[in-house]
């Protein structure tokens, strides 16, 4: 199969200006400033069926669309890069080993939509892709890719790095606009939503790493091409990030579809020490659970939803049979509750209650009712929020004690992990 | 116009209303913290959510725009168990604090637990801790472990004050409400954040342990501390005298009027009600050659009818604009036109201080238009020729009604002219250097001991009503100047304020038109006279 | 205030603040240019802030207190920043810490008694692939650790092995 993005991850290696432009780069944004008015390209994409990769899934042409341009304000372009969903790594490679993909997927985005005005959203931890990021910005200023007239054309585009200071929830989209304005993380009530009320009130196009660098290979090889590389409605190859107990850890560029056992036996290399796989998360810390009898399912975001659960950022972590299953809801649970921003009162109240109630039957205190009060609780917390933070710690908080009840009585009960090994066997 | 339909009820409501306002419209209760119709709608509660047809996730009523066609559902069993775990969540963390809250008894936490909740805790962690007790200010006192983080709190300092001094600090269930470290929540509105606060992290310190408020009864009023006449409530206790020192009122709270002061009062209003029960006259008082006596009403009134009488036409009387419509027109019928005395004066009751562009007038006084528009102004350059005569020794006596001239009057030399007369009345409800020279001291009621109406300064007639009885013998001073009327052969056939006012109604043409009744609680319609100051809407009945 | 923004701040804070549309949007950056500076900020600092970009002191209250990347004390000169979010923990994270706990006698938010050490457990840094791992002075991704790395870190940044109690 052949490798679009991560063909470039070769380890040290940047890929500044000129070996981009020596690869070939640039191209699209030339074909599309040569060949297609704004309107087409939203068009095109949409055929391509490029979906939100940062988690959602949602159809990228489509949300274009909902841009309105006759407000008399001006659009604005935010690409998400705050990486924060646990699990995932992908946009880094992308931004350290091949910024200016990045930045060419960033100006088609913004001819399309009319926009003159960027922001690139970093998360704050990510040191050394910043400075990567910071001077293929520079060299496309000094260039003429950026700032006024760029490609020559009568078209301008100013593009700011702005580095967040640690916050996941800042890694969601009002969020990540709250956070751009200088404010505290906390999402917005929507409707309205970014596209049509978005940064300092104005029609936003908000946009993960990954899906804009997908962008420039629709222009330069076509929709159609790009769509049926994936699956059904799912076009085009994903950068899955895989992590846990599998032999070889990393990035694996892959088909929208691909199945789960594919990714993790196949390019992951299988499970350390050949252990029996014992659980999945396919999407990111945010997604359902699957065990290992449920891993020949197609890793896109249709098939995944329908299966309870999501393909969310890609994020796949791999546990074998020496995983405790409470201890690692645990470590799940401590993240949302870490993060949560505080907003509103399911989710700040419930993800630290749950938290409490984890940490006490993962030291021996476990008492009769906790494990139904647990799937009592996510059942308030999911739906009921202005984000979907408290969604997101729901849904595995749902999966884990449903697909791994015994373990979970066994911790109550008896205070400690079973002999997980005899656990497997029965 | 959006035509909706919740619980079955139809309602045709403006663009733009949200689902709670039409709700409310319909008298259907959903309840919620977060929301407040004089802030930006902040949808953090989540306690209002209710069912939409066609929506799969429920919806929060304060947020949700009314559409033509929606049906909204808010009791329905998932609607119900939804709000029974948002409680829940709610209370989590709270601490078991009623026992020594001040906000029992008014606590939305209480009160929707006992209509929302009704479940066994299952809470067995630890709660998380949160300073307690830490005054953010000279008004308010905050716990932070009480704080359900709704921001309204926040929001009134944003939006309403300006003044931006609270914030809500560190992220998840570890956020607190609090000040920049330094600095305080000291602006002129401070305390309406503790009205709107639904629990008791922010409570107020002049209330604080003083008194549970199931005790409280209360009465409308209206705040007589400037002339825009913010509408009240008054507090007060009468059920545990032992638990207050005898004092009656507790505290004072806004009362909502749409187009006087909204939701709030300012500070000076809120807490300027100590005079109530402090520092009162009690008794009428006679001094002779600095020697006090007192008197009853039965004894006191002939003598002062007779100095009146025997100083013909040569004394003045100093009205006050703290007096109401009722009394200055009595006033005015009895000096100016029955005992023909020409030196009658209106003089403001307190001097003038600071104004800002949302509440606060300069005007101290709560019926200046009111005196105005009965014909009355304060005329300098009389008032100093009347004290000069008084020096001369020209004039007899004095009739004060409230006002301090001692202090208040530009003029340096009052206390002579004072002293250069043979008698001097001072009708009033608190003690005051006058009331230590006047040969006469007559004690009345305050506002809430008597009923009347203020004329604010837009022209706005509003009515207060008698809360409590006066303290000692004092009278309302209308009924004083009847009683004085009969002692001058006088009969005004008054036995309540509201005949005066009907009298005055017919006499002045301003009032034309204008009953009781018609006043209401919300005061008159303005909408006829030129530029009243804050843009005049319907006047619903609209009380949050 | 002119005391904290220096002119070299200052035209430095300028610079930053042309790139926003509103003087607050600059907010995170011109903290970062500030802690940069200072090393941590000062309740101080955050007033001068507050007063440089014409917002309410209590709103960069909020935002020091809201994001986990600004230190409101002196830092530690070096510091440990160990992942402890699932990946991390299925890995051995917690053990990592344990050991660092050991040798340096403190625990995960303390900082040694000469200021020069400090542990802080962190969550998901986007560097799952390397796990277990931490980041080292808010700057590079190390790992996957083992219990050996830790010792040559610690001797790489100085660290005197504490004395077994």
């Amino acid at each position: 199969m052949e490798k679009l993005i991560s063909k470039y991850f070769i380890p040290g290696k940047t890929f500044f200006l000129t070996d981009y432009l020596a690869d070939g780069g640039y191209k699209a944004v030339r074909t599309v400033f040569e060949k297609y008015q704004a309107k087409e390209v939203i068009d095109l994409v949409k055929q391509s069926n490029l979906r939100g990769l940062g988690g959602a899934g949602f159809p990228c042409g489509m949300k274009w669309s909902f841009v309105p341009q006759n407000t008399g304000r001006p659009v604005y372009l935010v690409v998400n890069a705050d990486e924060g969903e646990p699990g995932t790594f992908k946009d880094k490679y992308i931004i350290f080993h091949v910024p200016h993909l990045l930045l060419e997927g960033i100006i088609i985005a913004a001819y399309a939509n009319n926009v003159h005005k960027a922001y690139i959203y970093i998360r704050g931890e990510y040191v050394e892709p910043y400075e990567k990021l910071k001077k293929a910005v520079e060299e496309a200023y000094a260039k003429g890719f950026l700032g006024k007239n760029i490609f020559g054309k009568s078209y301008d585009l100013d593009l700011v790095i702005h580095r967040g200071a640690g916050a996941y929830i800042c890694g969601e989209e009002t969020g990540l606009l709250e956070s751009l304005e200088g404010k505290k993380g906390f999402p917005r009530l929507k409707p309205p939503f970014p596209a049509v009320v978005g940064l300092f009130g104005c029609p936003t196009v908000i946009n993960n790493v990954e899906t804009l660098s997908y962008v420039p290979y629709i222009v330069n090889r076509g929709a159609e091409w790009f769509a049926k590389l994936g699956s059904d409605k799912n076009g085009g190859l994903r950068l899955f990030s895989v992590s846990g107990h599998v032999k070889k850890p990393g990035v694996y560029e892959l088909p929208l579809g691909v199945s789960l056992r594919e990714i993790i036996y196949e390019h992951a290399g299988g499970i350390c020490e050949d252990r029996k796989l014992k659980a999945v998360v396919p999407g990111g810390l945010s997604a359902a659970i699957f065990t290992a009898d449920e891993i020949d399912i197609g890793m896109d975001f249709d098939q995944l939803r329908n299966k309870g659960t999501m393909a969310g950022s890609g994020g796949v972590i791999v546990m074998d049979e020496t995983t405790c299953m409470v201890k690692a809801l645990l470590a799940t649970m401590r993240f949302f509750a870490h993060e949560s921003c505080g907003q509103c009162s399911p989710c700040r109240e419930g993800t630290g209650w749950v938290h409490r109630i984890l940490e006490r039957i993962a030291k021996g205190g476990g008492r009769g009712k906790d494990i139904e009060t647990l799937l009592d609780i996510c059942s308030f917390m999911g739906g009921t929020t202005i984000c979907a933070l408290a969604d997101g710690a729901a849904m595995p908080l749902r999966s884990y004690p449903t697909k791994f009840r015994e373990e979970f009585e066994y911790h109550v009960k008896e205070g400690k992990c079973p002999d997980l090994l005899l656990m497997e066997k029965q | 116009m959006p035509r909706l339909t919740i619980d079955g009820k139809a309602i045709e409501v403006p663009k733009g209303t949200r689902v709670i306002e039409a709700a409310k419209k319909l008298e259907t209760d959903i309840p919620y913290y977060c929301y407040h119709p004089g802030l930006s709608i902040a949808g953090n509660c989540r306690m209002c959510l209710v069912e939409v047809e066609k929506m799969p996730k429920l919806q929060i009523a304060c947020h949700m725009e009314a559409m033509d066609g929606m049906v909204v559902r808010t009791n329905t069993e998932k609607v119900l168990k939804t709000r029974q775990h948002i409680l829940e969540f709610l209370l989590v963390n709270h601490p078991l604090d009623c026992t020594v809250c001040d906000q029992a008894g008014e606590c939305w936490l209480q009160d929707y637990y006992m209509k929302h909740g009704l479940y066994d805790s299952r809470v067995n962690e630890n709660k998380v801790k949160k300073p307690k007790a830490v005054s953010l200010g000279p008004t308010v006192m905050l716990d932070a472990e009480r704080c359900i983080l709704c921001s309204r709190c926040v929001r009134f300092t944003d939006e309403i004050s300006k003044t931006s001094e609270l914030g809500i600090v560190n992220r998840g269930d570890h956020g607190e409400i609090t000040v920049f470290p330094g600095k305080e929540l000291k602006n002129p509105y401070s305390g309406n954040v503790v009205d709107i606060c639904p629990v008791g992290a922010l409570t107020d310190k002049d209330f604080r342990f003083k008194m549970r408020v199931w005790y409280l009864k209360s009465g409308d009023s209206i705040c007589t501390g400037c002339a825009r006449g913010c509408n009240i409530q008054v507090q007060y206790n009468l059920d545990r005298p032992h638990h207050t020192k005898g004092d009656r009122v507790m505290r004072i709270k806004p009362r909502f009027n749409e187009n006087v002061n909204k939701w709030w009062i300012c500070d000076e209003g809120r807490y300027g009600y100590k005079f109530h029960d402090y520092n009162r006259i009690l008794m009428p008082l006679k001094r002779v050659l600095g020697k006090v006596e007192e008197l009853t009403w039965h004894k006191i009134l002939p003598e002062v009818a007779h100095g009146l009488t025997s100083a013909k036409n040569k004394f003045g009387v100093f009205l006050s604009s703290q007096l109401s419509n009722e009394e200055l027109f009595l006033a005015k019928n009895l000096f100016k036109d029955k005992l023909k005395i020409e030196n009658v004066f209106l003089v403001p009751g307190s001097p003038p201080g600071f104004q800002d562009d949302f509440l606060i007038r300069a005007d101290k006084n709560p019926n200046s238009k009111g005196a105005e528009m009965l014909g009355f102004a304060t005329e300098d350059k009389e008032i100093h020729a009347f004290l000069a005569d008084c020096e001369k020794g020209l004039m007899k006596g004095i009739v004060v009604f409230g006002s301090d001239i001692l202090t208040g009057l530009k003029e340096k030399k009052v206390l002579q002219a004072v002293q250069k007369l043979e008698w001097s009345v001072f009708i009033g409800s608190n003690h005051n250097l006058m009331s230590e020279y006047a040969s006469f001291v007559l004690p009345s009621a305050t506002f809430i001991e008597k009923d009347g109406t203020f004329t604010n300064f837009e022209g706005r007639v509003q009515k207060f009503e008698k809360i409590l009885e006066p303290l000692g013998e004092a009278e309302p001073e209308w009924r004083i100047l009847v009683t004085l009327a009969r002692e001058l052969g006088i009969h005004f056939h008054f036995d309540r304020t509201e005949e005066i006012f009907k009298a005055l109604v017919l006499n002045v043409d301003f009032f034309k038109g204008m009953t009781y009744e018609k006043l209401g609680t919300g005061g008159s319609d303005i909408r006829s006279m030129a530029a009243p100051t804050i843009p005049a809407l319907e006047q619903d009945a609209n009380i949050l | 205030m002119n005391t904290i923004f220096t002119p070299e701040i200052k035209i430095k804070a300028d610079a930053i603040v042309a790139q926003y549309e509103t003087r607050r949007a600059s907010i995170l950056e011109i903290l970062r240019l500030l802690q940069e500076h200072y090393g941590h900020i000062t309740l101080e600092m955050e007033e001068a802030a507050a007063h440089y970009l014409e917002i309410p002191a209590i709103n960069v209250r909020e935002v020091m207190t809201f994001y986990s990347l600004f230190y409101s004390e002196p830092k530690a000169k070096t510091r440990f920043q160990v992942c402890r979010t699932l990946t991390c923990a299925l890995l051995g994270g917690e053990e990592m810490v344990k050991h660092l706990q050991e040798k340096l006698g403190i625990k995960p938010g303390e900082k040694t008694a000469d200021g020069k050490f400090s542990i802080q457990t962190v969550e998901c840094l986007g560097a799952c692939e390397i796990a277990p791992m931490m980041q080292l002075n808010d700057k590079e991704y190390i790992g996957p650790l083992t219990k050996e790395k830790i010792d040559e870190l610690l001797q790489a940044t100085g660290c005197k092995p504490q004395a077994r109690t």
